[in-house]
């Protein structure tokens, strides 16, 4: 700039101009915006009339004028009146060197343009006489595509009449102001405002951008490189063809080609990503006017298209969707509606280019767009389709950030992407993910593993025998004080063999193994193999019923087990081989054996693993798998002195397998770890203490426990970590206070695939990611990462892990169903099957495979896929949590299932918690109550008895003999006529809960006046706020409403001096309310005594803090005498009537009407309000359980009780209610899934801390949204984290502050089982506190008369209320306990 | 209301200055008269001018492709 003259207009930037601005700031250095075109001229140029048309060129367009400066950090532009440009020649002439002319192209493209002096560079090059490249570099912050078309054609104008001599015949191109003026005035139009909402919506702040190939540019280089993928004419004549199609074509033939592509990229980023919802960045051109489409300079915005793809997905499918899209993006993509925030929601760029370069006569030329080798970082693909010179052949060019994708994914890349357009032009109609991507290049690397089979014919207990020879004398295993050589461990095998064939044990039989970790069950190991049988190892903790379930599962021949273990069995069907009692027998057995040869096709074992359906299953596994995986170990893991192991992990895990035979096979030692008979299985704790071992395999939460161990002179020399996500700082950890002697491996496999199949060291320097990969597979085993078509992914991209080779499992025992599902033929090889593990994984960048979850684990939360797993790695990186989980909570489990069954009997559904039924349909409650049905008749009495009761204190003084409680219904309004029959005087009182249906007033009313009696309401102001509190306590308004009238009534019958309040509660209700199983089971107890408890419960109910309690007046409740002064009488304890009878009864006596204005059978409106609550949250009606007790005592038949329980109920009118009385709909609403994270640390960690935390390194959508501190992380026997048991914690559990701790001893284990079965709960800690559970009087009353029955004891009723926690209960009980010892 | 878009077509949309005056057989689509952003300007401008809404599904080539097509569209929209 020569001149720079005062008084030019400063201009503010427009919204393009301005992201372009701030992106060239943050890349000071970086010619990511150079616009670069060549255009080859074949033809005699004038280059002093060129020059000369240049300058006038510059003179006429404003843009070519412009500079950019900065007023306070504020960036403006100004465009200068005056503007020398000196077009530089550069002669080629002296011989044409192409590579050197493409040099020099390359070199001048990437040079620095300076925004404040002059935002372009130009300069003709001389070839020869004939042939002339015009080169042309405009920063992008004055230029777009159409632009520089503008620009060439003018030039070339103003060069043919400068030719021709005339000089003043050119129009000056339209200034770029105007479009500034438009776009700043579009920006601020209140008329926009609809499409800037809806791009604000459409950024979604919580969306992850994709990773393509797994890759992130993390350190925003620019640097990018174009590969240029010429479709040509074939395929872009193909396309052309496919754009008529009448599905595939939109508005106009430009917009089904950009459609078109935009479905190629949303597929192929899909594929490349693993992602399901995909956005990306279309350019409009927005030149909207006829002289915007004249005026050169930046016009286009970016703006997103947004889709979610799923595996289902045709092309056709993806294109339909992809047209709505595209219709709402022209709709709102107009000038000045992009934004900063919208431009960072997408990071891969779809720029169809419809501009044509002009065709200027006499100058027959090709344009080029030059790559001046940078992008904005924040694109890490750009795809630009074009065909400038109209050639009829589409071009694609292919921007790749080169952070994102290294040299060898820039080679593959557009490969895969013309293999989906290819996919796409042969059948529209195709799957997405049907057509694979990968070059055959890559298959065959992918698919290279050590397949060739180089199997050992020796078997594992082969290797054994031969240390017999080798190592004699050596000790083999030591066990408590215990010490045996292998000589001695082989005699003692061989004398358990024989006896063992002599109980009729032979090749080829199924023998269980039931024993703690000891010497026996080493030897039961190696006789079952000897026999040339298959074991089955089953751990001695495994509860009762899964023992049960094995043995019969397995089909075994003979259990191997002990006294104390048999104790608990109760099968007798199978040969027992009690090793206590049979001891002597087999010590008089003979020492030798020939061990049978067994085929290495045989199975060795069958280990239980947890199955999805509840039930386990057996995974059998080959000798022929077994010495795979072992032999391989002996090599792999082989340190300079002998494996000294430690057998401490569960027999029932199959990575327990390593330790039980790698040390045997090598002439190492076992030293063995047998588990405490009560609580977790901790022995890892005594290993490290013990110091004894050089070698380890333990699960990385084992790990995890030992972690903060005194390693200062441990002789650990290898660890082996299986069967959980691995996190390296966890391994770091571990290496540095072992050191650098100790090799750490991470050994990755599930049961079905034998121990261990793929594995990695760890390496502290290079795996840096939160978790140690999983590694390569191991020798004869092949790994593939396959998409949900079986195509194998590219490196680096997501996919399900399929194995493969001789380690592979024969399937599942007796379950050819599941076998066959898991268990797939193998695409990859002949005659080979392969196994589905469930597992995400992926290559990284060395070619390892990374562990990312499970396919079940990656669960899908408002659309988003989330991997668990990740959460809990980040989790896992806050300096003070020592361990993280993450569950997905899904209360809509709750939500009342399609396929209920119902109680044959009864009519209780199957939605009821913890109701079994018995293979006729008939519930346990049905079934347990025909055991004691004999003694609640003691309770039920007669109406003469009513009679003497109400009677037995009759007073002359007293106006009423009782207070009865009237709603308007059947049942109330009979007990009233009964009483009146009876003589007595009545007082009948209502509670107007303000929703008594005018139709029960008007019963109430008609039948008062008819009997003559006294009748009051009663009312409080608080009964919306006692509504709410009992939805949210109890789900119904049954029981607040209850509670009102029970506190109001009461309060009447001591101002009236009436002794007795007579209810209508039906004989189901007392089940519900009062009676329960426990207080039948006392052999002795009459009336009275269940009498006593019941009034001790109804005290205590009086006592609950709930709204109640807080807005009436319950005072009274505090003192004993109440109690005395007012006694409650339900009428139907004395009376058996049945429906008919009733209501024959009330038709003659009582002049009662069913109200109609219910629309049910109920006389309160607000009623089925709490239906619907309790139905939605429970899944079942809150009068299931108290009709189905109707039905079970005769009362009602089960049809009518079940056409009562379905009753239909107006949702509208629901929500109309509930908003009446303040009820929170979104509580209802919010009945949805979240995501929770449990952690360990020494201190609570704030949530918000948390929060920031992830922050960090999450989208928002990842946040768990509660958080919960564990004491201790719950395990699985096997010790992996408990994710069961932290998904059954219920809401009150995870919103109190009380930390979950497992019962620590026996007494809280029987506290907590009793407190479980009468909550329904499925978990609760030790300090979870009884009330806060929502255990009120009638819980106390059964968890207390359990624990009495079950201690035979004879603890108070309100223990509990004062030991509201099972810790302290169990103290207490304790404490009791010695007491009577003592005595 | 053939005359008010012909006319807005002309003055604000085309690309060119057009040779011919435009008449309402003319193909608008194929033959580029309007590109999409033009398409979409020109359904934005029709529905503030008559007071419709033209949902993305009625956006197809059977209802826009010339001015009478167009008109035929409104007619059924609007009975």
């Amino acid at each position: 700039m020569s001149e720079i003259e005062k008084n030019i207009n400063e201009t503010e930037l427009t919204k393009s101009q301005l992201a372009i601005w701030t992106g060239q700031q943050m890349a000071p250095d970086a010619p990511l915006y150079n616009t670069v075109y060549t255009f080859d001229i074949k033809n005699k140029l004038d280059v002093r009339v060129f020059r000369s048309a240049f300058q006038y060129l510059v003179k006429g367009t404003d843009i070519l004028r412009t500079v950019f400066n900065t007023k306070n950090t504020i960036p403006y532009q100004i465009v200068l009146p005056n503007f020398n440009f000196n077009l530089e020649l550069v002669d080629f002439t002296n011989g044409f060197n192409k590579s050197e002319y493409y040099k020099w192209v390359e070199l001048r493209s990437q040079a620095k343009l300076n925004l404040a002096k002059c935002p372009f560079d130009s300069a003709l090059i001389k070839v020869n006489e004939n042939r002339f490249v015009w080169f042309l570099n405009i920063h992008h912050i004055i230029t777009d595509a159409i632009s520089t078309t503008l620009l060439h054609e003018k030039m070339f104008e103003y060069y043919s009449n400068l030719k021709n001599g005339d000089e003043n015949n050119i129009d000056d191109l339209p200034s770029f102001e105007d479009y500034i003026t438009f776009e700043n005035k579009q920006s601020n139009d209140i008329q926009n405002h609809l499409k800037q909402e809806y791009w604000k919506v459409k950024i979604d702040k919580s969306y992850t951008l994709p990773k393509l190939y797994g890759n992130e540019n993390k350190y925003l280089k620019t640097a990018s490189e174009r590969i240029t993928l010429g479709l040509g004419l074939d395929r872009s004549k193909r396309i052309k063809e496919l754009s008529k199609n009448m599905a595939v074509r939109s508005l106009t033939p430009r917009l089904t080609i950009f459609n078109l592509f935009a479905t190629l990229l949303f597929t192929y980023v899909h594929r490349i990503s693993n992602q399901n919802k995909i956005t990306i960045g279309a350019t409009a051109h927005n030149r909207v006017s006829q002289l915007f489409q004249k005026t050169p300079g930046l016009f286009i915005e970016i703006f997103p298209l947004l889709i979610k793809l799923e595996d289902q997905d045709t092309f056709l499918s993806v294109l339909q969707r992809t047209k709505m899209e595209t219709s709402d993006y022209l709709r709102n993509g107009q000038p000045g509606m992009a934004s900063a925030d919208i431009s960072r929601g997408f990071n891969v760029i779809l720029n169809y280019m419809t501009s044509k370069f002009a065709l200027i006569e006499d100058f027959p030329m090709t344009s080029e767009w030059i790559h001046a080798g940078h992008n904005d970082p924040a694109h890490h693909l750009r795809c630009h389709i074009y065909d400038f010179d109209s050639t009829g052949s589409l071009e694609i060019h292919l921007d790749f950030n080169t952070a994102v994708f290294d040299k060898e994914l820039r080679y593959l890349a557009p490969k895969h992407f013309l293999c989906l357009i290819d996919a796409m032009l042969d059948d529209i109609n195709q799957h997405i993910t049907s057509a694979s991507i990968i070059t055959k290049e890559e298959r065959n690397e992918l698919l290279t593993g050590d397949v060739i089979s180089t199997n050992s014919k020796a078997s594992v207990i082969a290797q054994f025998e031969s240390q017999l020879v080798e190592n004699p004398e050596k000790i083999a295993i030591r066990f408590k004080n215990q010490k045996l050589t292998y000589s001695e461990i082989n005699n003692k095998t061989n004398q358990l063999a024989n006896y063992l064939a002599k109980q009729g044990v032979s090749k080829g039989d199924i023998v269980a193994i039931h024993l703690e970790r000891s010497t026996n069950y080493i030897t039961s190991v190696l006789a079952a193999l000897k026999l040339g049988t298959t074991f089955v190892p089953i751990s001695s903790e495994q509860p009762k019923e899964r023992v049960q379930y094995i043995l019969q599962d397995s089909n075994c021949k003979a259990l191997i087990s002990n006294t104390v273990i048999l104790r608990k069995l109760e099968s007798k069907k199978i040969n027992l081989i009690n090793l206590d009692d049979s001891a002597e027998d087999i010590e008089n057995q003979t020492t030798t054996y020939i061990s049978q040869a067994s085929e290495l096709d045989s199975i060795a074992y069958v280990i239980y693993t947890s199955g999805s359906t509840g039930k386990p299953k057996g995974v059998m596994i080959s000798n022929a798998s077994l010495a795979n995986y072992i032999n391989w170990s002996k090599g792999y893991y082989a340190h300079k002195d002998s494996y000294v192991f430690p057998l401490c992990t569960s027999i029932g895990f199959d990575l327990t397998i390593t330790a039980t035979f790698l040390p045997l096979v090598t002439g190492g030692e076992l030293i063995i770890y047998t588990e405490s008979s009560i609580g977790p299985d901790i022995s890892i704790l005594q290993v490290i203490e013990d110091n004894l071992v050089n070698s380890i395999k333990l699960t990385p939460s084992h790990l995890a426990l030992i972690k903060d161990s005194d390693f200062s002179s441990s002789k650990l020399k290898l660890i082996i970590v299986g069967g959980e996500d691995f996190k390296s700082s966890l391994a770091n950890s571990i290496q540095d206070s072992v050191g650098d002697d100790l090799k750490i491996f991470n050994e990755y496999g599930p049961t079905e695939a034998t121990v261990g199949c793929i594995v990695s060291r760890y390496n502290s320097d290079l795996h840096i990611e939160t978790s140690v990969p999983i590694g390569i597979p191991i020798k004869n085993m092949s790994a593939y990462v396959l998409d949900s078509y079986h195509n194998l992914v590219p490196k680096g991209v997501i996919g399900e892990l399929y194995l493969s080779g001789t380690g592979l499992a024969k399937g599942y025992a007796r379950n050819t169903k599941l076998s066959n599902e898991r268990f797939l033929v193998n695409p990859f090889q002949q005659n080979a099957k392969m196994y589905r593990t469930g597992d995400l994984v992926r290559f990284n960048e060395s070619d390892e495979l990374e562990y990312l979850g499970r396919v079940d684990e990656q669960v899908k939360l408002n659309g988003f896929r989330i991997e668990l797993s990740d959460i809990e790695a980040n989790l896992n990186q806050h300096p003070n949590i020592n361990n993280a989980a993450v569950v997905l909570m899904d209360s809509e489990k709750k939500a009342e299932s399609k396929d209920i069954i119902n109680c044959k009997e009864c009519g209780l559904p199957s939605s009821y918690p913890n109701i079994d039924f018995d293979d006729n349909n008939v519930c346990h409650l049905c079934n347990s109550f025909k055991g004691y049905k004999e003694k609640t008749d003691k309770y039920f009495k007669t109406e003469e008895d009513l009679i003497q009761l109400l009677t037995s204190n009759k007073n002359d003084n007293r106006k009423y003999d009782c207070l009865t409680l009237l709603s308007g219904g059947k049942d109330s309004t009979y007990v009233l006529a009964r009483l009146i029959d009876m003589g007595l005087n009545v007082l009948t009182f209502t509670l107007d809960n303000g929703y008594i249906s005018d139709q029960a007033k008007a019963n109430i009313t008609r039948i008062t006046e008819k009997l003559g009696v006294d009748h009051i309401y009663g009312a409080t102001p608080h009964m919306n706020k006692i509504f709410v509190d009992s939805l949210h306590r109890h789900k119904n308004v049954c029981n607040g409403c209850f509670k009102t009238i029970y506190t109001l009534s009461t309060k009447v019958a001591l101002e009236n001096n009436i002794p007795f309040v007579v209810t209508g509660l039906s004989r189901g209700q007392f089940f519900e309310t009062r009676l329960t199983e426990e207080l039948f089971w006392d052999e002795d107890a009459d009336g009275t005594t269940i009498d006593d408890t019941i009034l001790e419960a109804r005290k205590l109910y009086h006592q609950e803090e709930d709204a109640v309690k807080n807005h009436l007046d319950t005072s009274m409740f505090s003192l004993d005498s109440t109690f005395n002064k007012v006694q409650y009488v339900d009428f139907y304890r004395y009376s058996n009537v049945s429906l008919t009878e009733m209501l024959i009864f009330l038709k003659e006596k009582a002049d009662w009407v069913r109200p109609t204005d219910t629309g049910r059978s109920t006389n309160c409106l607000i009623n089925q309000a709490g239906i619907h609550v309790h139905k939605k949250e429970r899944g079942y009606s809150n009068y299931s359980f108290p009709y189905s007790w109707d039905v079970r005592l005769g009362h009602k038949n089960r049809d009518e009780a079940l056409e009562e329980i379905n009753e239909h109920i107006d949702e509208d009118e629901v929500h109309r209610m509930l908003d009446e009385i303040g009820y929170k709909k979104s509580d209802l609403d919010n009945n949805k899934k979240q995501l929770i994270g449990f952690y360990t640390s020494k201190e609570i960690i704030p949530s918000v801390d948390l929060k920031l935390h992830l922050a960090k390194h999450l989208p928002e959508y990842m946040f768990p949204s509660k958080y919960k501190h564990l004491k201790e992380m719950p395990l699985t026997k096997n010790g992996k984290i408990d994710k069961i048991a932290l998904r059954t914690l219920s809401d009150i559990q995870l919103e109190s502050d009380v930390v979950y701790v497992a019962p620590t001893n026996e007494i809280e284990e029987l506290v907590e089982s009793i407190w479980k079965e009468v909550l329904q709960m499925d978990r609760i800690g030790i300090h979870d506190n009884f009330i806060s559970l929502g255990g009120h009087s009638l819980a106390a009353i059964r968890v207390t008369a359990r624990i009495n029955d079950e201690l035979q004891t004879n603890f108070a009723l309100n223990k509990i209320f004062e030991l509201p926690t099972i810790q302290e209960y169990a103290v207490y009980i304790e404490s009791q306990l010695m007491e009577l010892l003592q005595q | 209301m053939n005359k008010i878009i012909l006319d807005y077509i002309s003055n604000e949309l085309t690309n060119e200055q057009l040779e011919d005056p435009l008449e309402s057989g003319d193909d608008l689509l194929g033959s580029g008269i309007l590109d999409s952003m033009g398409m979409m300007k020109l359904i934005l401008f029709i529905e503030n001018e008559f007071e419709i809404k033209v949902p993305p599904e009625d956006m197809v080539i059977e209802n826009f492709m010339t001015v009478g097509h167009i008109i035929t569209y409104l007619e059924n929209k609007t009975v």
